[in-house]
C-alpha cells in the first residue's frame, strides 16, 4: 500500500469519523513526542483529514502514548485512561512504549504501556517516522470503521 | 493574600497533582516565591549506564533526549576517547560537528515553533516545523534517521559525506538561511510578539552570571559562555565559531540569539562541507579503557553540557555524570521570576528552551479556600489574553 | 582565569592538589574549608559552578566523595571532598551559590548524602513513593 493510497483511505474514513486523540507522555526522551506533533504540522497534516488533538481525556477517542512509564506517570496514565468514555483506544508508539525500549531494566521505569492499561496498536520504532504514526492510525481507525459496521 | 500556584510537568490531569512541577507563590498577579520538583522523565540512566558496556552505553545516552541526541552521544565518546587516549580522526571529528550544528538547526526550529504556539502565534509555529522539515530530510539521508542520528561510535563516526548528501545540505542550509532572515524580521518587527518579549524576563549580565544559565539564554545577556567558542572540541578547532550575544537580555534577545546563531552554523557547515579532510570514519578502540577520570563539555543547543567519565580500567564505567543545560537553567528561573508577573510565566520558561517534554504541562493554583487547578493550557491563554487587553 | 590563579586562591585550604589532565586542576579540601574555597572562588569571580558530583568508589571503601567542578572557559576546577559512609554530609554552598539548590539535592537523593543547610531538601527526581532507605547511585544500593 503505498502513501498516496494511504492517504486516500484515511480521507475517505475521516468524513465519516472524526476521532479525537489525546496525547501522553510516560516519560519518553521526546523523540516520539515530537514526531507525533510533527504529523500535525503542514507537511503530514493529520488535522486536515479529521484527526484532532484534544486536552482532555473526557473527550477523546484514541489516547496516543509514548514512553516507558516511568513510576511517577504509572498512575496518571491509568487515570487518563479510566477517564475516557467507551468506546476508547490506545496506541502505544515507539520502542519504549512497547517494551521499554532502551530503558529496560532501568529503575523507575516499569517497562511498557500495555503493563498499565490496554493496547491496541503498537508502532515500533526509535522513533517511528511519522508516516509510520499515520500508518498506525490508519490501521487503528480501520479496526474503528470495522466496529462501527458490526453494530 | 499570598496564594500557592503549582505547574506541573508532565501530563495534565485535573485532579492529579503530579509529583514534576514548579510551585509558585503569588501575592495577586506578582511572584514572591518558587520551588521546582522534577523526577517525571528520570529514568535511572546514570546508574544504567554503569551496568552496561562502553558501547552500549552509547545507545542508552543518546536518548537521553530526542532533541540534542547527538550531543550526549558527542559528549559521552570524546570522554571515553580522551581516558583512552584516542583520537578520533580529522574526517570523523568533522563529520560529527557536521551533525552537531544540523541539530542545532533543528532544535532552534523547533523551539521557534514551540516558543510562538505559547505566544498565541500559531501560524509561526506551523511555518516553523514546515521549514523545520528541510533539515530533518538533510539528517535523514545523512545518518538514515530524522530523530536519535546514532552516527557516533568511540573512536569517529558511522556515516560518511557523498556528493548527494552534500549537494542536499548545500540546499537545505541556502533555503533555511533564507527562512531565517524571514523570521528574524517577523521576530523584531511585529507588534504582539514584541510586546510579549521586550522588556520582558530582563536578565542583567551580572544575574546571569550569578545564576549560573548557560547557552542562548546566558548569550542574549551578553554572557559569552559557548563551549564551542571557550573550549572548543572535536572539530571546532579547525573550524572556529564566532560568537553571537545580545546585551538587552530580554525575553526578545533570547529569541534574537536563537536565530542570530543559525547564521554561523549555515557558514560553518559550508565551510566543512567545502574543506572536508579525506581519510578514515573511525580508529581503533580499546574494549577496556584505561582508568581514569574525564571531564567533556559539548555545546549542545540549549548551552553547556557536562559529562563526567570515570573508568576503573574494565569494559564498563565506574560512572557516568551527566549534567544537562536544561537543570541548570531551570534553577535559574526559580530565582528570575521573583517579583514578575504569572502572565509571563510561560514566555520566561519557554525562553530558556525547556525539554520538550515540559509542553505537556498543567498549572494549579492552591489558595486558601483550597484547590483550584489551571490547564497549562489555560495559562498560556492567560498569557494571550493578558497582553491583548493592553492593546 | 587560569588555573595557576585558581591554585593561588585555594592554597590556604588546598590538602592535595593534582593535574589529571593538562586542562584541569582537582583539589581536596575538607568539608569544614569548603564554605571557604567556594567563597574564594567565588570573590574571585574565578568561573561558575558547572556542575556536582557524588562518587561511590566502592563499599570496601570507608568514604564517598564530592566534586564541585567550576569552569572558567577551558579550565576546570574541581573541589573534592570526603565524607563518611555512616553518616555522610557536606555543608551547603547556596548561600553562595543559589542555583546549587539542584545539583544538591540530586546529590542527597541518589547518595544519601546530608546536605547541611540546603534551602530546599525535598527529592528533586525520584519519586514520592520512593524507599528513603535506598540511594540509587550507591553502589551497594538494592534496586528491583
Amino acid at each position: 500500500m503505498n502513501w498516496a493510497s494511504i492517504l486516500k483511505e484515511i480521507t475517505v474514513w475521516a468524513r465519516t469519523n472524526s476521532p479525537w486523540v489525546i496525547h501522553f507522555n510516560s516519560g519518553s526522551c521526546n523523540g516520539c513526542d515530537i514526531e507525533i506533533l510533527a504529523t500535525l504540522t503542514p507537511r503530514f497534516d493529520l488535522e486536515r483529514l479529521g484527526v484532532r488533538l484534544e486536552g482532555s481525556p473526557r473527550h477523546a477517542d484514541i489516547l496516543i502514548c509514548t514512553g516507558a512509564v516511568t513510576r511517577q506517570a504509572r498512575d496518571s496514565l491509568r487515570l487518563i485512561y479510566e477517564q475516557m468514555p467507551e468506546p476508547k483506544f490506545v496506541i502505544a508508539v515507539g520502542s519504549c512504549a512497547l517494551s521499554g525500549g532502551v530503558f529496560q531494566g532501568c529503575y523507575n521505569v516499569i517497562g511498557s504501556i500495555d503493563r498499565v492499561i490496554p493496547v491496541d496498536v503498537y508502532i515500533p520504532g526509535c522513533p517511528p517516522r511519522p508516516q509510520a504514526i499515520v500508518n498506525g492510525i490508519l490501521t487503528l481507525l480501520e479496526r474503528l470503521q470495522e466496529r462501527e459496521r458490526i453494530s | 493574600m499570598a496564594e500557592k500556584f503549582t505547574i506541573p510537568i508532565g501530563p495534565q490531569h485535573p485532579a492529579l497533582k503530579e509529583p514534576g512541577h514548579f510551585e509558585f507563590m503569588v501575592d495577586g498577579e506578582i511572584i514572591t516565591g518558587a520551588s521546582v520538583r522534577l523526577g517525571y522523565v528520570h529514568r535511572g540512566i546514570e546508574k544504567a549506564a554503569e551496568g552496561r558496556n562502553w558501547t552500549q552505553d552509547i545507545y542508552l545516552l543518546e536518548r537521553i533526549c530526542g532533541i540534542c541526541s547527538h550531543v550526549h552521544a558527542l559528549a559521552f565518546c570524546l570522554g571515553v576517547e580522551q581516558l583512552a587516549g584516542v583520537s578520533a580522526p580529522p574526517r570523523a571529528q568533522a563529520i560529527r560537528v557536521l551533525i552537531a550544528e544540523l541539530e542545532r538547526i533543528h532544535s532552534h526550529f523547533l523551539w521557534l515553533g514551540v516558543a510562538a504556539h505559547e505566544a498565541g502565534f500559531d501560524t509561526l509555529f506551523m511555518y516553523a516545523w514546515r521549514d523545520r522539515e528541510t533539515v530533518m530530510d538533510a539528517l535523514e539521508t545523512f545518518t538514515g534517521n530524522r530523530v536519535n542520528y546514532s552516527a557516533n561510535l568511540l573512536g569517529g563516526v558511522k556515516c560518511d559525506v557523498t556528493p548527494g548528501i552534500a549537494s542536499q545540505i548545500y540546499r537545505a542550509v541556502d533555503n533555511l538561511e533564507e527562512r531565517t532572515r524571514h523570521y528574524l524580521n517577523v521576530i523584531t518587527s511585529d507588534d504582539s510578539l514584541a510586546e510579549r518579549t521586550r522588556g520582558v524576563g530582563v536578565m542583567t549580565p551580572e544575574q546571569a552570571d550569578q545564576l549560573g544559565v548557560m547557552g542562548p539564554t546566558a548569550r542574549a545577556s551578553g554572557v559569552m559562555r559557548d563551549i564551542r567558542v571557550v573550549a572548543p572540541y572535536a572539530a571546532y578547532t579547525d573550524f572556529p565559531i564566532q560568537p553571537v550575544t545580545e546585551t538587552a537580555g530580554d525575553l526578545q534577545a533570547r529569541f534574537i540569539v536563537r536565530l542570530s546563531e543559525l547564521f554561523e552554523s549555515y557558514r560553518l557547515i559550508r565551510s566543512i562541507l567545502d574543506h572536508l579532510p579525506a581519510g578514515d570514519l573511525k580508529t581503533r578502540m580499546p574494549r577496556r579503557v584505561k582508568a581514569g577520570e574525564t571531564i567533556s563539555r559539548v555545546e549542545a543547543p540549549r548551552g553547556e553540557l557536562f559529562y563526567f567519565i570515570r573508568s576503573n580500567g574494565t569494559d564498563m564505567p565506574d560512572r557516568v555524570k551527566v549534567r544537562t543545560p536544561t537543570l541548570c537553567n531551570l534553577a535559574s528561573v526559580l530565582t528570575l521570576v521573583i517579583g514578575r508577573q504569572i502572565a509571563d510565566i510561560p514566555m520566561i520558561l519557554v525562553g530558556i528552551d525547556p525539554c520538550f517534554s515540559c509542553n505537556d504541562r498543567a498549572v494549579s493554583l492552591v489558595d486558601n479556600k483550597g484547590e483550584r487547578r489551571w490547564t497549562w493550557e489555560a495559562l498560556r491563554q492567560y498569557g494571550i489574553d493578558y497582553y491583548r487587553r493592553w492593546r | 582565569m587560569t588555573l595557576e590563579a585558581a591554585r593561588d586562591l585555594l592554597r590556604a585550604w588546598t590538602q592535595t592538589a593534582q593535574t589529571p589532565e593538562a586542562n584541569r586542576l582537582d583539589i581536596v579540601v575538607t568539608a569544614g574549608d569548603l564554605l571557604a574555597a567556594v567563597d574564594a572562588l567565588k570573590t574571585s569571580r574565578w568561573g561558575y559552578l558547572s556542575a556536582i558530583t557524588g562518587l561511590d568508589h566502592g563499599r570496601e571503601m570507608p568514604s564517598l566523595e564530592v566534586l564541585y567542578h567550576f569552569c572558567s572557559d577551558a579550565a576546570i576546577v574541581t573541589l573534592r571532598v570526603s565524607a563518611p559512609r555512616e553518616n555522610p554530609s557536606v555543608p551547603s554552598i547556596c548561600h553562595l551559590i543559589p542555583c546549587a539548590v539542584v545539583f544538591e539535592r540530586e546529590l542527597a537523593e541518589m547518595f544519601g548524602i546530608t546536605v547541611v543547610g540546603i534551602p530546599d531538601a525535598d527529592r528533586l527526581f525520584l519519586p514520592d513513593d520512593w524507599d528513603e532507605t535506598v540511594y540509587p547511585l550507591r553502589k551497594d544500593a538494592k534496586l528491583e
